[in-house]
Formats: C-alpha cells, sequence, structure tokens
C-alpha cells in the first residue's frame, strides 16, 4: 500500500462551548479525490481550516506525507505544499489579479501556467480583483493555490454562489488538477455532484462521520440518498 | 504671499507628516491604533541627543541609528502590546489600552534615564551654515527636514506599492484571514509594519528635536492628537493623506501665528481640520469602502 498524502485521526474542534468537530477520523491517498459532504453546520469547514492550519484542534492528529502537521500555522503549510481554496474565496478585492497570484508564489512560473490554464485571468492580470465576475474570482482562488504547486489542495465549497454553467467549469478545473496527479480533498454541500467526482467519501452530520467509503457505493446507498443526498432534482 | 513662513510651515509641516504617516501605517495595515507612537517620538528625541552627547556623533550620523532604535521599539510594542492580545473578541480596544500603557512605561524610563528637564543637543552640533531660498533663510537642517520626509514617505510608498512585503501589508489591510490562507506570516507583516511605524516616527521624534533644539518629556502628548487629527483628515489608513495633511497642519500653525497670533494656533489649526471634515467627511484621500473582514 502506498503512503497516505494525508491523514486525520480523532480530530476535535471547539469554537468556545461549541463543539463543531467531534473525533473525525479520514484518511487521502496520493492523487486521489476524496470528499466530505453534509449539511450546512456539520463541521465540513472546520475540518479544512483545522487542516490547512487557520484554526488550531482541540484533540487529534495530522500529518502530511507523513509529517505531523497539527499544530503547523498556515503560511508553513503553503510552503510545503498543502494549500486551501477558502469558502467564499477570499480573494483580495483591492488588489490586481496579478498581485493577489504573487501572494501565493512570486515565482514567474508558476503565475505562468496559471494563465495558461485560466487565460481570462491573464486577460483581466492588471484589474483589481474585486470587479471580477463571481466564476473568474473563484478561478482566481483556485489559480491563487495552484501557483504555489500543492501536492495536496484543499477545496472548500468552490461551488457556491456560482451559475450553473460556472459549476460545471469549476469542477472541470476540479478534475484537471487531479488529473495532474495533485491530491483533493473537496468539501461540498452540493453532495451528490462531489461524490460522482470523488474516489472516496465521507458523509458528515453534527460534526461526526456517518457514513464512508468509496464514493460510487455511497451514491448507491438508499440509507445515505434518503438522508443526506435528498431527491434528485 | 510670506515665503519665510510657507516655508517654515512645510518643515514643521513635514515632521507632523512623518509622525502621522507612521501612525496611519499600522491603522491602515492592522487595524490599530497605536498609542505608543507618540512615546517612540520622544524616546527617538531623547535617544538622539544622548547620542551627540554622550556618543559623539554628529546629528546626521544620529539619524540611521535612532530608525534603528525605533524599529526595535517597534517590534517591542508589537511583541508587548498587540500580539497577546490578537485572539481576542475586544482586540481592538484591549490593544489601544496596552499600547498606553506601554508608552506611559516608556515615558517613565525617559523620566529615570535623564529626569524632568528639557534636554538639548550640545552646543555646536548644528552647521552654521544658512541658505537663501526664494529670499527666505534656510538652515541645513530645515533642508534636511524636508528631504528626508520626502526620501522616507517615497521609500515606504514604493515599498508598500512594488514590493512582496507591500503586497502583504495590502493583502492583511484587507483581509488578515484571507492573508494566511495564501500563505502569509500575518505575525511577521504586524512586527515588520510596528518596525516600519517606529521607525518613522522616531526620525520624526529626532528631527522635531533638532528643529527646536530641545527634548521634553511632554513632547509626544503635544503631537499625538495632531497625529490623530492628520491622519482623520487625510483619510484613516491613506498615506498621502497623511503627508498632504501633516503638511496643512504645519502650514496652518505657522500662518496662524504670523497673522493672527500665537495663542490661535491650536484653535485655528484644528478648526481648519475640522472644517476640512465637514466638507469632505471620509477625509482628503480617503474612500467610503468599509474594511471588509
Amino acid at each position: 500500500m502506498t503512503e497516505l498524502i494525508l491523514t486525520v485521526d480523532d480530530l476535535r474542534v471547539r469554537y468556545g462551548r461549541v463543539e463543531a468537530v467531534r473525533g473525525v477520523t479520514f484518511e487521502a491517498a496520493p492523487g486521489s479525490l476524496v470528499t466530505l459532504v453534509g449539511a450546512n453546520g456539520a463541521g465540513k469547514s472546520s475540518i479544512i481550516n483545522a487542516v490547512s492550519g487557520m484554526v488550531r484542534p482541540r484533540g487529534g492528529r495530522i500529518t502530511f506525507e507523513g509529517r505531523d502537521i497539527t499544530r503547523t500555522p498556515a503560511h508553513r503549510l503553503v510552503a510545503s505544499g498543502l494549500v486551501q481554496v477558502p469558502e467564499g474565496r477570499q480573494i483580495l478585492g483591492t488588489l490586481t489579479v496579478e498581485e493577489n497570484l504573487q501572494l501565493g508564489s512570486p515565482g514567474r512560473r508558476g503565475i505562468a501556467e496559471v494563465y495558461q490554464r485560466f487565460p481570462v485571468l491573464a486577460e483581466r492580470r492588471r484589474l483589481q480583483a474585486g470587479s471580477l465576475s463571481g466564476g473568474e474570482q473563484q478561478m482566481l482562488a483556485i489559480g491563487r493555490a495552484l501557483v504555489t504547486r500543492p501536492r495536496l489542495i484543499l477545496l472548500d465549497e468552490p461551488s457556491m454562489g456560482l451559475a450553473p454553467r460556472v459549476v460545471d467549469e469549476v469542477f472541470g478545473v476540479i478534475g484537471e488538477i487531479r488529473a495532474s496527479g495533485t491530491t483533493v480533498v473537496l468539501v461540498e454541500q452540493n453532495a451528490r455532484r462531489a461524490l460522482r467526482a470523488a474516489d472516496h467519501g465521507y458523509v458528515l452530520a453534527g460534526g461526526e462521520i456517518v457514513h464512508s467509503g468509496p464514493a460510487a457505493e455511497l451514491l448507491d446507498d438508499d440509507r445515505v440518498v434518503q438522508a443526506y443526498l435528498g431527491v434528485e432534482t | 504671499m510670506d515665503i519665510q513662513q510657507l516655508l517654515n510651515g512645510l518643515f514643521i509641516g513635514s515632521i507632523y507628516a512623518l509622525f502621522a504617516i507612521g501612525f496611519t501605517l499600522v491603522f491602515g495595515v492592522l487595524d490599530r491604533l497605536n498609542l505608543a507612537h507618540p512615546a517612540v517620538f520622544t524616546v527617538a528625541a531623547f535617544v538622539g541627543i544622548e547620542l551627540v552627547e554622550v556618543g559623539g556623533l554628529s546629528i546626521w550620523a544620529a539619524l540611521p541609528v535612532v530608525f534603528v532604535v525605533g524599529g526595535l521599539l517597534g517590534l517591542v510594542i508589537e511583541r508587548v502590546a498587540f500580539r497577546p492580545l490578537k485572539g481576542r473578541p475586544d482586540a481592538h480596544f484591549a490593544g489601544l489600552i496596552s499600547s498606553i500603557a506601554l508608552a506611559g512605561m516608556f515615558i517613565a524610563l525617559l523620566q529615570w534615564r535623564y529626569g524632568p528637564d528639557t534636554k538639548r543637543f550640545p552646543a555646536e552640533s548644528f552647521p552654521e551654515t544658512t541658505y537663501k531660498v526664494l529670499g527666505a533663510q534656510v538652515t541645513g537642517v530645515q533642508v534636511a527636514i524636508l528631504l528626508i520626509t520626502v526620501v522616507l514617505a517615497v521609500g515606504l510608498h514604493l515599498l508598500v506599492g512594488r514590493t512582496r512585503l507591500g503586497r502583504g501589508m495590502r493583502a492583511t489591510a484587507e483581509n488578515p484571514t484571507a492573508a494566511r490562507v495564501v500563505g502569509i506570516n500575518v505575525d511577521r507583516v504586524s512586527a515588520t509594519t510596528l518596525a516600519i511605524s517606529s521607525a518613522l516616527g522616531a526620525v520624526a521624534g529626532a528631527l522635531f528635536a533638532m528643529n527646536v533644539n530641545s527634548a521634553q518629556l511632554g513632547m509626544g502628548s503635544a503631537i499625538e492628537l495632531k497625529g490623530l487629527a492628520v491622519i482623520v483628515v487625510g483619510g484613516m489608513a491613506s498615506l498621502p493623506g497623511a503627508l498632504v495633511g501633516g503638511l496643512l497642519l504645519g502650514l496652518a500653525e505657522v500662518f496662524t501665528v504670523q497673522y493672527i497670533g500665537s495663542s490661535w494656533r491650536d484653535l485655528v489649526a484644528f478648526g481648519l481640520l475640522f472644517l476640512i471634515l465637514v466638507a469632505r467627511p471620509q477625509g482628503l484621500f480617503g474612500t467610503r469602502k468599509v474594511r471588509e473582514v
């Protein structure tokens, strides 16, 4: 068996007296696409934020490429190949598109690659990022993560608030990222869509994992579909 | 127009501007009001005099040393007054109070070391030569005040606009969480910002002491309100605004003293600033955009 790129063991996150994540354990194999799905407030974003070093876990252990990163701050993780694309995109609207990319990495080469993948960003490189459309901002947020040449990318609700056509585009990009060998952990409310794209899925409720398995099996499991995925529309 | 008074206004205004630029830098990037800034201004004046009097440095050689001392004080301020409180929900107010406390300690240390009396540079510290500019007389120190302010302001402008550190500062100013997500070490940006701010405030303090050849324990509180007024009038968090606001305040003061009377100085100067705010509530260079966090 190949070494796991990410392991999360008995992770606990609390905010004051609210326990958002109650002992979550999951893992990702190199080059795989793993998804965490569940309703709002299930603890998905808290898990992502703990893994990426944005939030300090209350308990548990996280390893990345075999090293313990449970208490490593975000800026060190970004430098060592683990990066997050946050919920709500969090682009810096007062900086130009290019400056946003330069924040991720000062290297010209990585930025040139991102421009190749997203020609629309190259066209708008001198504009303030705040003037981009929602879809373009999402591409910028993903591009800003890719310039760091990550080996593991955490995507938090990348389809949120986007038009259906743009959601297709975002999932297309996620497929490409994964095809290029980068491991992806995807958090989505659009669970059906996420599970279709993923190798492995974890269903969260109330800060705990309630189902897990190969994504295709979860999609076929009536209990999961009825309780968590809702009726196909 | 009285050229001599115009120049005098620009010289004193430059010092206000330099002080206010440092003040507003921390406000703009870190969203904190650092009320230890006036204490750094005061400490730097005394340190500058000691470097010349005891250290035997020329006033010009003392300035870079003061710059570095200011930077170190900035690091202390960040570590002691701001970083321990950063996670608190009331971090703004807490930082305000702790920076006032630290300022009090700085001033107490000054008083312990130098006593309560006014200190002056030793005789013959200043170059004798004066220059004729458009019929007005200016001293070497005055020319230096203007040049140093311009160089530091332009340097800071380039730093913020063109460098990696500057991008990190602007990213932190707009959204610290987003800055962290993309790999910026926000703690280091905060420390660097306070160091740069305090270095500028320190140079302003040393120049002020040179300009009037005196340093007093109360000099910081005298400039504190002016600095606050300048950053409000310039537009909160606007560096060009702080520069222009500082120069305007200097000019307003000098012309009031010249044409109305010295006891009217603060009334007219602050009255003018008040009028500017009534006409332009966001300040000269401010925008109405609310901080996004």
